[in-house]
This record gives structure tokens, C-alpha cells and sequence, in this order.
């Protein structure tokens, strides 16, 4: 048997307006952990979607065991070796550690369930990998990191090949870290060749012995880890030479406090002040799970917190109604979900953020309504043929500038913007881009909450760094900016 | 792909909404036209007429469940308000001092009577509204309790039989007044008047375009500062009134309040609103499409009459009609897409 027990060779996946996975061809050494790492937006995601079956690929092969793999759902997947312990773990809460594991492969005779060997084989696997677990405990009174186990026991029970782990430690504790990285480190006894996916730098070090790095859907670099020198090195293979064309902020920028945050604190942020001025564009940079999202949301009244929020002086009380009515608008992360009515036209879309502009006494003026969509449509530059055109049907950059449409037309002091050019094409971003400067120079407050560096690098005046929740650092934008810096301390680092 | 020049508004297409709506009326014309070929004397004025005039509690009833629907929510509890409504009116209306427990009632002005009976209609949407809108149960078991809360204060209160004694003249009034002469009854006169306010408010307001948007995507209407939960709160007790004003009339019409008036109206009302096109997902229907799906029903409904099929096949003709209409709706929609 060869040596490998992946081989991909010129997997490419496209998306309408977008090429997520770029000709991507790298081996997997058998019993080997090997870690993936790159930025948001690299490709990772869905080049695992790709191998479990959760996407097409539009081209390429990959040969699993030396024979041409190719699935259509998780389930195929790990029959055919490919075993997944996602985020959301796969476990019945209701039932046994037993009953869990041999959920879908039981015995039975007549219809009713037999113990059989198998059953005692693959509790076998399991008290090998962790004998504290009790087979006839309720799988609701373990932790995360417990259901993990017993997620991986199964896995390795099913003969899988390869087990695919996507950020296994992001919600367990640090003790139970190291329990779970010797089991990972055990698996190769067991045959299993572990895929590993994380965005803490530091894990890769510990744990893998291959490293690939993907990098704007492109494969970059597939070496052992200890041919790397350290987390800098790891950092720039990431980031790559990205030019950023140095962005220096404008010295006029007004003191006039616009968005001042006192000691904000919920379930995940944890202390953070600061203060937006009037004008300015204010960067909040962090990997997934920062905590950039549920900053945003907080703000807006979505989430609950504790603290202050004074927006133009006064206390922001906690609803979106309230903050739209104060000046604020919020993109949202996900704009098909959170931000569009996808189903509905341009022209609806468009004013429901300020829908006291086209009505009087709460009767709609419709030669309004279509005259102010016409208008966003022209000044936005959105690629339809009308504003009758449900926004469904546009693509994904047309799409966020409706969504900018909608915060445009609030007609808000302050806009944050989370994620403001995910998914979409590079012709649309840089138009995006531009919009977001023409309104800083109206003298506009922008929050923009990105996890692409050049994205802040080269929008922002200010920088703020989130790591767990926490804020790091903030930094003044200028030309001495050191990413690298910026890199190690958004990966935990100091 | 972009012309700045003209400022053309897009029209070369009609919404889906018109296509479903025309779509619905060429159903109708057919099934019209088939019945008066097979069903003996089906076709007179007289038919088209009474299509309209016999159906007007279910359209009027339909108007809340076509709101409530298209913000994706449904209510199964009007059929039960209605019974309700009507029998605490007469219960309310009747005089004191009454011989027998069925013909007592609290004595009440009739005015009076009529506005406490459609407070308690009001009360049962507000039911609704607090575990649906603020708790956010799922609309279909809270509205089958409340469907079940209503009728059995119906039950309770007529000792599951009715009471149609020692009401003062004034009660039948409203439910058998006609507009001088015609036949139409002043109840259809009603229904239309809320039809057209209905069709108004949901095309031309900014709360009819909320009820879109919140069908359409609950959580991006909460995101641009829609007030949802009060929204669909405010719906259910629209709703709830509109079923307690068709009780009073019917209470009215047979000078009676009986406790299983209107069973199944509130599968009729949801089967005419899906007929007219109102999506089950939400964000898409209209009251005009309604009142079409209404007619459609009817014109099925009495065409089985009138070939002297039990009436007892109405039921499985009711349910035929549903299953056909949203597959004829699908399928158009699909093709329109593609």
C-alpha cells in the first residue's frame, strides 16, 4: 500500500463570481496528523466540504488508498473511510455512551436489538482511547470534550481511514485540550490518519506532523512541521506577500466622540471599551470566535451585555428598532439570512430600514418608494435590469449593495460592518471599498469587523485586535504597521 | 449588463403575485365553465350570486388568516371564536329572569352585550398573540388550543346545546338586514368593506408591507428594526376580531348562539387562502387571491351539490380541491422560474 493515504490532485471548486478552491493538489501521509491552516476565505472550509461529500467538486481528483474517491454525503463519506467530528458534535443526548456508539450499526434479530461482539468491540475502542468514560452513562453528562471522544471512538471503530477534526478545541477547556491532543496522538496506533483544522497557531506546533497552508483558495505550502521554523514563519506563509498599499489616515480626522463602549461584557466579550469618533473608520480584526461578531451585535441590541453604550452622549437602550432610530445601521454577517429579504424585489429591500421616508401617515407613497430604489440602484451601481427583480436573483456582490442600500437609506451616523465583502468578487469588492470611503469623507462613522488583515490594513484609520473575547490591542493605522505583529497577537500570542 | 442612461422601470414581467392571481381566476373560469356544461341548471345569476353571498363568514374570517399566513404563522382558532363570540352575545343579551337555565341570560343592553362579547373574541387573539409572538410556540398547536378554549366556553355556557330564547328584537336586526332592494345581505355588504380595506392596507401601508417582511425573513425584519413580535401580536387579535364580528353576525342572522357554529370554518378559511396563493413559508399571498380561492371552492363545493353527490363528500372534496390547488400552484411557479 502506498504511502499516502490521500492524494489530491487539481481539486477545483467555483462558485458563481468566485474560485474557493484553486487547483489544489497535495499528498496526506498515512497515520500522520496533518493540519490545515490559512486565513478565512482560504479554501479550507470547503475543500473539507469537498471530501465530505457537503459540496461538489467542480473538478480534479482525489484518490483515497490510491483508488478515486468521490462522495455525496457525510454519510457515503464515512463509509468509505472518511470519518467527520464537526463543531456541531454528532451525538443523541438522550441516549447511553453505549446506544451512542453503535447507533446505525446494530445487531438485531427479529427487530430487536442483540449484544452482540461487534457491540463489545467497539466499547472495546473506546476504553482504549479513555477508560474513565462509563459505556452505560448518559452521553448528557459529558462534556464537550467527552462527547468528542466518544465521537472519535466511533469513528475509529467504523475503520475509518481518516478522521477529519474542523476546530475541535474551540469550546472545551484547557485540561481537557491535553486529554484530547494524547488521544489524537494515539490515533496513529490505531491506523487513523487525522486531518486537523485549527486557527490556534500554537495547537499545530504541538500536535501535527505535516502542515498544509491554503491561502486565497490556492495551496501554498504542504511541509513537516519541523521543518518550520516558528509562528512567525507559519504567519507569513498565511498572509503571503500581500501588498498593502500603505494606508495612512487622514490628520483631520474630528475628536468628536461618536460611539463611545464602557467595560462591555457577556458570555463571550469579555471588558472591552473604546471609542469611535466622528468620520472615522475603525477596524475590529480577530479570527473566528473572537468575538467581532458578537461586538457588532451587542451594539446593535441583539445580544445581551453588561456595561454602557453611549452613542452621541446618550445610554443606547438595547433593541435594533431603538439603534436605527438613534443612527446606527448594521450589515449583517450572513446577508441572505440576516440582512435580505431574498424573496422580495430591490424596490421592497431597499427602504424597510426607514420606511418613514417614503410614507405619510403610514400609507406608502409608491412613486417614491420605485424613484428611491431607482436612485440606489444608479448610485450603487447594483447589476439588475430593473428594481422589480427579486434580490434572489442577483449575484452575491450585487446583493451586499442592496444591503448597503438599506443602511444608506437609514439614513445612520454610524454603520458597522461585519464582514462586509464575504463571498463576494473582487470587482465587487473594490466597489464596496469605495463606497465605504466616500462615506467616511461625508463625515459617516464606519465599524468595520472583517477577518481579512488587507481588508483592515488598508480601510482603517484605527485597529482594534480581538482574541477571545478580549481586546488585545488597538493600534493607529499608518505605514510602520507591522502585520506580522498584528498576526501573532489575533493567533493568542504576545 | 448595466444602463445608466435609462431610467427604465423594469415592467416586461408581471409579479409573481399578479401571475398567481390570474392563474387562479383562469382555474376558476374553467371549473365555472365545466360545471355549467355537466351540472345540470348550474349556470343562473342566481348561482353566481349566491356563490358570493353564501360564502362571505369564510372570506371574512380569511382576511386575518390570509395576514397571518403570509408572516408565516397560522391560526386554527377562529372557527372556535366565532361559536364563542355568538354565544356570549346571546348570553349576554338575553333577559335575567328567564324560566328556564337556557333562557336566563345577564340582561345586558344589547350594545353593551355586543362590545363585551367581541372584548372576549379580542381575549382568545390575545391568548394567541402572548405564547406565539412572545413565547414563540409554534402558531399551530396554541391556536388549536385556543380553538378548543374558545369552543368549549361555548359549550359550557349553551350546556353544549344552544340558546336562541328571550332575546330582545334588536338582536336579529344586523344579521338579516338586506340592502333595500336587493338580496344581498348587509353582512356581505360587511365582508366587502373589510375586503377592501383589507387589500389597501396590505398593498399600500407600511403595516401590510411589514407583514411581508416579516413572513419573508423574520430575522432580517428584526435586524431593520421591525417590531416583530408586536406585529404578529397585533395580527392575531385583527384576527381574533374579525372572527368575533362574523359570530355576531351569524349569532345574529339565526337569532341564536349555538356551540358548534362553525366547525371547520377555520380549515375552510386556511384551505381558500392557500387556494389564493398565500405561501405556507410566508412572505408571499394576497386578500384578493383569497376571495378567488374562496370562489373556488365554492364553485366545487356546490357543483358536487348540485350532481347530487352526498353532501357528506364534501369533506373529501374539500380536501381534493386543497391538494390539487397547491400542486397547480407549485408546478406554475416552477416553471415560471425556470
Amino acid at each position: 500500500m502506498s504511502d499516502n493515504v490521500l492524494e489530491i490532485r487539481n481539486l477545483v471548486k467555483d462558485y458563481p463570481g468566485v474560485r474557493a478552491v484553486n487547483d489544489v493538489s497535495f499528498d496526506i501521509k498515512r497515520n500522520t496528523v496533518h493540519c490545515l491552516v490559512g486565513e478565512n476565505g482560504a479554501g479550507k472550509s470547503t475543500l473539507i466540504k469537498i471530501l465530505t461529500g457537503a459540496v461538489e467538486r467542480t473538478s480534479g481528483v482525489v484518490l483515497l488508498n490510491g483508488k478515486p474517491y468521490c462522495t455525496s454525503s457525510p454519510k457515503e463519506a464515512k463509509e468509505k473511510g472518511i470519518s467527520t467530528l464537526f463543531q456541531e458534535l454528532n451525538v443523541v443526548d438522550q441516549l447511553t455512551v453505549e446506544e451512542n456508539l453503535t447507533l446505525g450499526v446494530e445487531d438485531t434479530l427479529f427487530g430487536f436489538l442483540r449484544k452482540t461482539n461487534k457491540i463489545v468491540k467497539i466499547v472495546e475502542v473506546l476504553r482504549s482511547l479513555e477508560p474513565s468514560i462509563d459505556p452505560h452513562q448518559s452521553v448528557s453528562m459529558l462534556s464537550v470534550a467527552q462527547k468528542q471522544i466518544v465521537e472519535i471512538a466511533k469513528a475509529v471503530a467504523s475503520d475509518a481511514d481518516i478522521i477529519i477534526m474542523d476546530e475541535p478545541t474551540a469550546a472545551i477547556s484547557e485540561a481537557e485540550i491535553t486529554k484530547l491532543f494524547q488521544i489524537i496522538k494515539g490515533l496513529r496506533e490505531k491506523n487513523v490518519t487525522v486531518i486537523y483544522i485549527s486557527h490556534r497557531l500554537d495547537e499545530i506546533f504541538t500536535l501535527g506532523d505535516y502542515v498544509t497552508v491554503m491561502r486565497d483558495g490556492k495551496h501554498i505550502e504542504t511541509k513537516p512541521i519541523s521543518d518550520i521554523k516558528d509562528r512567525s514563519e507559519l504567519c507569513r506563509l498565511m498572509i503571503g506577500k500581500t501588498v498593502f498599499e500603505c494606508y495612512a489616515s487622514p490628520q483631520d480626522v474630528s475628536s468628536e466622540t461618536i460611539l463611545e463602549v464602557n467595560n462591555l461584557t457577556n458570555h463571550k466579550l469579555k471588558n472591552i471599551s473604546f471609542k469611535v469618533n466622528k468620520g472615522e473608520i475603525a477596524g475590529f480584526y480577530g479570527l473566528v470566535g473572537a468575538g467581532k461578531t458578537e461586538l457588532a451585535q451587542a451594539i446593535y441590541g441583539i445580544e445581551p451585555y453588561e456595561g454602557e453604550i453611549l452613542f452621541n452622549g446618550a445610554k443606547l437602550i438595547p433593541s435594533p428598532s431603538k439603534a436605527i432610530e438613534a443612527g446606527i445601521a448594521l450589515v449583517p454577517e450572513e446577508r441572505r439570512s440576516q440582512g435580505l429579504f431574498t424573496i422580495l424585489t430591490i424596490r421592497t429591500n431597499v427602504p424597510v430600514m426607514n420606511m418613514k421616508k417614503i410614507s405619510r401617515s403610514g400609507i406608502i407613497n409608491s412613486a417614491k418608494e420605485r424613484i428611491v430604489a431607482q436612485e440606489y440602484v444608479d448610485k450603487l451601481n447594483i447589476g439588475t435590469n430593473g428594481t422589480e427583480k427579486e434580490v434572489s436573483k442577483l449575484s452575491g456582490g450585487n446583493q451586499q449593495k442592496v444591503v448597503f442600500s438599506k443602511c444608506l437609506f437609514a439614513d445612520a451616523d454610524l454603520l458597522m460592518l461585519d464582514e462586509p465583502t464575504r463571498g463576494i468578487d473582487v470587482g465587487a469588492k473594490s466597489e464596496i471599498y469605495s463606497i465605504i470611503r466616500q462615506l467616511s469623507q461625508e463625515g459617516k462613522s464606519i465599524m468595520i469587523f472583517s477577518s481579512e488583515l488587507p481588508e483592515i490594513m488598508n480601510m482603517c484609520d484605527y485597529i482594534y485586535l480581538l482574541y477571545d473575547g478580549k481586546m488585545k490591542a488597538s493600534l493607529k493605522n499608518n505605514c510602520d504597521i507591522n502585520s506580522e505583529m498584528i498576526i501573532r497577537i489575533v493567533t493568542g500570542g504576545e | 449588463m448595466q444602463n445608466n442612461s435609462t431610467h427604465k422601470i423594469y415592467s416586461g414581467k408581471m409579479s409573481n403575485e399578479t401571475f398567481i392571481n390570474l392563474f387562479m381566476v383562469v382555474v376558476l373560469a374553467v371549473l365555472f365553465i365545466g360545471a355549467s356544461l355537466v351540472v345540470p341548471n348550474f349556470f343562473s345569476m342566481k348561482i353566481v350570486v349566491n356563490l358570493i353571498t353564501n360564502y362571505w363568514f369564510v372570506i371574512l374570517i380569511g382576511i386575518g388568516v390570509t395576514f397571518l399566513l403570509t408572516t408565516g404563522h397560522f391560526d386554527m382558532s377562529v372557527g372556535g371564536i366565532i361559536a364563542m363570540t355568538g354565544v356570549l352575545s346571546v348570553y349576554f343579551c338575553q333577559s335575567s329572569t328567564g324560566s328556564m337555565p337556557l333562557s336566563t341570560g345577564l340582561g345586558l343592553p344589547y350594545g353593551v352585550a355586543i362590545v363585551l362579547a367581541l372584548l372576549c373574541a379580542v381575549g382568545i387573539g390575545a391568548v394567541n398573540a402572548f405564547f406565539i409572538a412572545k413565547l414563540k410556540v409554534a402558531s399551530i398547536i396554541i391556536t388549536l388550543g385556543t380553538m378548543s378554549l374558545a369552543r368549549g366556553i361555548a359549550q359550557i355556557v349553551t350546556l353544549g346545546a344552544q340558546r336562541n330564547t328571550s332575546l330582545p328584537e334588536i338582536y336579529g336586526v344586523i344579521g338579516n338586514a338586506s340592502i333595500p332592494g336587493t338580496v344581498v345581505k348587509v353582512s356581505v355588504l360587511i365582508m366587502a368593506a373589510f375586503v377592501i380595506l383589507a387589500a389597501f392596507v396590505e398593498k399600500k401601508t407600511v403595516f401590510g408591507r411589514r407583514t411581508y417582511l416579516i413572513g419573508a425573513n423574520p430575522q432580517a425584519a428584526k435586524l431593520s428594526g421591525v417590531k416583530v413580535s408586536k406585529h404578529v401580536a397585533i395580527l392575531y387579535l385583527i384576527s381574533a376580531l374579525l372572527a368575533g364580528v362574523t359570530g355576531l353576525l351569524l349569532a345574529s342572522e339565526y337569532k341564536a348562539g349555538l356551540s358548534n357554529r362553525a366547525t371547520g370554518y377555520e380549515f375552510d378559511a386556511l384551505v381558500i387562502t392557500l387556494l389564493g396563493g398565500t405561501s405556507i413559508l410566508g412572505g408571499f399571498g394576497s386578500v384578493v387571491g383569497t376571495v378567488i380561492g374562496a370562489l373556488i371552492l365554492c364553485v366545487v363545493t356546490s357543483a358536487a351539490t348540485g350532481l347530487l353527490l352526498s353532501p357528506d363528500m364534501q369533506f373529501i372534496i374539500k380536501g381534493i380541491v386543497t391538494f390539487l390547488a397547491i400542486l397547480a400552484q407549485r408546478m406554475a411557479l416552477e416553471k415560471r422560474k425556470g
